[in-house]
């Protein structure tokens, strides 16, 4: 019966396609001319250092994450909700991303004062919102007020503050705004700088009224959210997409005087799934697309038929790790969250150096990534060039060295190959990690097979989502976890996670001192590297917790996938970053 | 008749407050809640987190929850989106319109082919035709929905005739309006097709049925006796009787106007209502479920309703009242 199923089907579609083919004809009527105004450039424009190209062209990205849920800056976040933000909201400082210089943005210079807790931005002249509205400084003190603002919690207040003391923002003139921080702040251009300016005539109303949360929706005309990016919303249609078109005030322009923006649309389209995306792009039906190693064979072979290529772009930023739990303390029934004798061996780094010998690195690349990933011997992947630390102790796939360790540390196995700790326990754990990444499942089992030949245990849990975090964050009744994170960046960003009281301090979080003397100067690393300006000393101290943790291994590391951008030949000006977005500068994005 | 309808409606309201009891409490037990993916994040601090699990009420018992919830619905006001920040109703109804437009065109669908087909079988029972429509009428009820739009996305990505998915083409606002109008039919076919083509068979199977029934009954038998001509008896008698039935079911198609799509919308990438529920659920957007789960089951009650009020008015036979 099933058989019969596809022909039916087939000459039924057969008929609706042809009926419908003589039909759809008048759906390719004339478009409507796009219109593109050119008011008159700002003083202090921005000239790019590129030639000059030519207008037009339509650049379509598919976002698999479903779109934006938001435009309100305070509201926002997810990623999606945070790109589309940042595409019309710019901040005082951008980044170049190939270089990972900052350079100017809303402001075209800046200056810091000799107590480096002073900073001072000189706005550009002549700068004006996609509606012709006037930028000024009232707008960066605006901005900041609205983050302050009691009646509108949001996630960068506390970014934003050093020990809940906020920073101090002027209004010095109507072009210079001056910050002072409460302590020397390290990342405060990077993360103050390139924080966006809301803009203060569009949203006083709402701050007036308190409803400042419920603005910019994603009900709002696409006219009230002004830009001062390079782009504005032209329209935006939930579920389906964003398109976006020229501001007109935008403030680069090329040498031979020509506004940027050379696009005529940016159009993002909405799936809800990775593979609609990569197919989508595979067609040739979008411009960009993140592949996933696994895909790069495959895509690859469209490259001809849809003119575009697959860049390599080396390893990725996300650092894959496993760790065992080492929280000594006791749940409110009394019971302690980890069998004590096993938490011994946790606890022994022996025991955590001889894991990570046992672990067949390129056995995982090989088996998982297709000979596409990298391994990692610590909390940088190579992919944050800036802050990569190389010279780190490794862990070459090494069974002997493992049981050389094991066999320090106590234990011992009996004729079929097991392993005993030195009270005559068997060496068994469960190793938990969520079900939703098909890749971090394969090296769970990979894992799984690699400690068998040490003679360990291990049983493989998969949890959803919700569970996991539960497990790691609150319940802590769990031996071991597995999770990939999206690193890269400031190593502040990285607080939470390397302070010992830290939030996510996966192995011991929250604690009230540290429970180790390298926890303990791991501490005092992480908050010397906050307080200073001079970026030689702060890599110094970074890179002192990069050595700390490959030694100790809280964390075992385990490998990145190499991470594969496919790209249209038809553009001129992509310049793809080893981390990020490729996007970045799309503005000087021009037809060949 | 207007007491029956009175009591029944009066019913709705335990029935109702046993749904959103049943589905608030699965919500709250099922692991995790809105706040899982803000903790999985490294650079969120915990304060922040704190000051959100206080200002959703996540702190709170799950009772108390339910309390306030419900003061809140009894009220008319279904809360806030807690991803969207946006009022739930106005969420709801920027994607309603795209499903209620699929369920239509889907209705109609199913209506316009399963009619005929039905009848053409019953006239010329146990012919090859009326085989060959049992045939594929048991093959589309027994292939599973979502199977068959991903069956519909693979064709339309060979074919390239028929777009992928969604409600309308990338250029679509660029579009003369005639140009927009024929751009959301051609986005509509498939998607109407695969949710159609289910409801079509069972339809259809149900008229033939029906058709028989009639045409063997007394009264057919008098009249091709008088030497009624076989047109006239056909779709002057039996079909009028005969889609009586058929009738009552519009009814329950009433309740699947909004909620009927969720697994075609979702494959499909079609931007309606059932995209957004399924979404919502996995984010765990309490609210928006629950606003949901209430319209989706008020609906399916008022459907049961309007479908024995058909009944009562194409039968004279059946009467509520004592």
């Amino acid at each position: 019966m099933l058989s019969l199923r596809p022909t039916v089907l087939n000459s039924l579609f057969r008929g609706v396609a042809i009926t419908l083919a003589a039909l759809l004809i008048p759906a390719c009527a004339p478009r409507q001319k796009l219109k593109r105004e050119f008011p008159p450039l700002p003083k202090d424009v921005d000239i790019t250092t590129k030639p000059p190209g030519r207008y037009g062209g339509i650049y379509i990205s598919v976002d698999p994450g479903g779109g934006p849920n938001t435009f309100n800056y305070l509201v926002a976040e997810d990623a999606t909700s945070m790109g589309a933000i940042s595409t019309v909201l710019e901040g005082l400082v951008r980044r170049n991303a190939m270089t990972e210089e900052i350079i100017p943005g809303l402001a075209k210079s800046w200056e810091i004062g000799p107590d480096n807790k002073t900073y001072t931005f000189h706005l550009r002249e002549g700068v004006k919102w996609s509606d012709g509205a006037p930028f000024s400084a009232d707008d960066v003190v605006f901005t900041y007020a609205c983050i302050y603002d009691e009646r509108f919690p949001n996630r960068h207040a506390s970014d934003y503050s050093i020990d809940g003391k906020p920073f101090k923002v002027e209004k010095i003139d109507d072009l210079t705004v001056r910050f002072i921080t409460p302590d020397i702040y390290a990342p405060f251009l990077e993360m103050v700088g390139g924080g966006s300016i809301l803009p203060k005539h569009a949203l006083q109303k709402f701050v007036d009224n308190g409803t400042l949360m419920k603005a910019w929706n994603i009900g709002t005309h696409p006219r009230e959210i002004v830009s001062t990016g390079m782009f504005r919303i032209a329209s935006f249609k939930p579920g389906e997409r964003l398109v976006y078109e020229p501001n007109p005030h935008y403030w680069r322009a090329d040498s031979a005087g020509q506004r940027l923006p050379y696009l005529d649309l940016s159009i993002t389209k909405f799936v809800r799934d990775q593979n609609a995306s990569l197919a989508a792009f595979a067609t040739g039906q979008s411009d960009s697309e993140n592949v996933s190693p696994a895909d790069v064979e495959w895509v690859r072979r469209g490259e001809k038929a849809h003119n575009y290529t697959v860049h390599e772009r080396g390893p990725s930023t996300v650092c894959n790790f496993l760790w065992f739990n080492q929280n000594p303390e006791k749940d409110k029934s009394g019971k302690p969250f980890v069998e004590p004798y096993k938490l011994k061996w946790f606890q022994d780094v022996r025991f955590r150096q001889a894991v990570s010998y046992g672990i067949n690195r390129e056995g995982i690349i090989k088996g998982v990534l297709f000979g596409r990933g990298t391994p990692l011997w610590g909390p940088e992947t190579p992919a944050n060039t800036k802050w990569f630390n190389p010279d780190l102790q490794k862990y070459p796939y090494s069974p002997e060295q493992a049981r050389e360790l094991l066999k320090q540390a106590g234990f011992r196995w009996n004729e079929a190959g097991e392993l005993f700790d030195s009270a005559g326990n068997r060496v068994s754990f469960s190793l938990n990690t969520n079900q939703e990444n098909p890749i971090r499942q394969h090296m769970a089992t990979v894992f799984k097979e690699n400690m068998k030949d040490l003679g360990i245990e291990v049983k493989l849990q998969l949890l959803d989502f919700g569970t996991f975090v539960k497990k790691i964050g609150e319940s802590y009744d769990y031996e071991c976890g597995m999770l990939g994170l999206t690193g890269g960046g400031d190593p502040v960003g990285g607080m939470s996670v390397y302070l010992s009281s830290g939030r996510m301090h996966e192995w011991y979080p929250n604690q009230k001192k540290p429970a180790t003397a390298w926890e303990a100067r791991i501490d005092e690393l992480m908050m010397k590297q906050l307080k200073t300006l001079n970026l030689a000393e702060r890599k110094k101290y970074w890179f002192e917790v990069q050595r700390i943790m490959s030694e100790q291994l809280p964390f075992i590391y385990l490998i990145t996938p190499n991470s594969y951008e496919g790209v249209k030949d038809r553009w001129e000006n992509v310049e793809i970053p080893k981390a990020g977005g490729i996007t970045w500068n799309l503005d000087e994005y021009y037809l060949k | 008749m207007k007491t029956y309808i009175l009591r029944r409606l009066l019913l709705m309201i335990p029935m109702l407050l046993g749904v959103s009891l049943l589905v608030f409490v699965l919500v709250y037990i099922s692991p995790g809640n809105y706040l899982d993916v803000l903790k999985a994040q490294r650079d969120i601090p915990a304060e922040f987190i704190a000051k959100k699990e206080r200002e959703l009420g996540l702190d709170r018992p799950w009772y108390m929850q339910y309390v306030s919830w419900l003061g809140r619905t009894v009220r008319g006001d279904f809360g806030e989106s807690w991803s969207y920040r946006i009022p739930v109703i106005e969420l709801l109804a920027q994607r309603a319109p795209a499903t209620l437009a699929l369920s239509l065109t889907s209705l109609v669908f199913a209506w316009a082919i399963a009619v005929p087909l039905g009848v053409f079988a019953a006239v010329y029972r146990n012919s090859i035709f009326d085989k060959l429509s049992a045939l594929s009428a048991y093959a589309a009820l027994s292939i599973p929905e979502f199977f068959l739009a991903l069956l519909a996305v693979i064709f339309a990505s060979q074919w390239g005739g028929f777009p992928t998915g969604g409600l309308s083409a990338i250029d679509h606002d660029y579009l003369s309006p005639v140009g927009q109008l024929w751009d959301y039919v051609h986005h509509l076919i498939l998607p109407t097709i695969v949710l159609g083509i289910g409801g079509a068979a069972g339809l259809m199977r149900v008229m033939r049925t029906n058709m028989l029934d009639v045409i063997q009954s007394d009264y057919v038998m008098t009249a091709r006796a008088k030497g009624v001509p076989g047109n006239v008896i056909m779709f002057r008698h039996v079909l009028r009787n005969a889609i009586n039935p058929l009738v009552t079911s519009l009814g329950f198609a009433f309740s699947g106007l909004l909620s009927g799509a969720v697994l075609v919308e979702n494959v499909m990438n079609y931007p309606g209502l059932g995209q957004l529920i399924f979404q919502a659920f996995m984010r765990k957007d309490r609210d928006v479920v629950m606003a949901a789960v209430i319209i989706g089951s008020s609906m399916l009650i008022i459907g049961n309703l309007i479908a024995d009020i058909l009944l009562a008015w194409v039968d004279p036979r059946i009467r509520y009242d004592k």
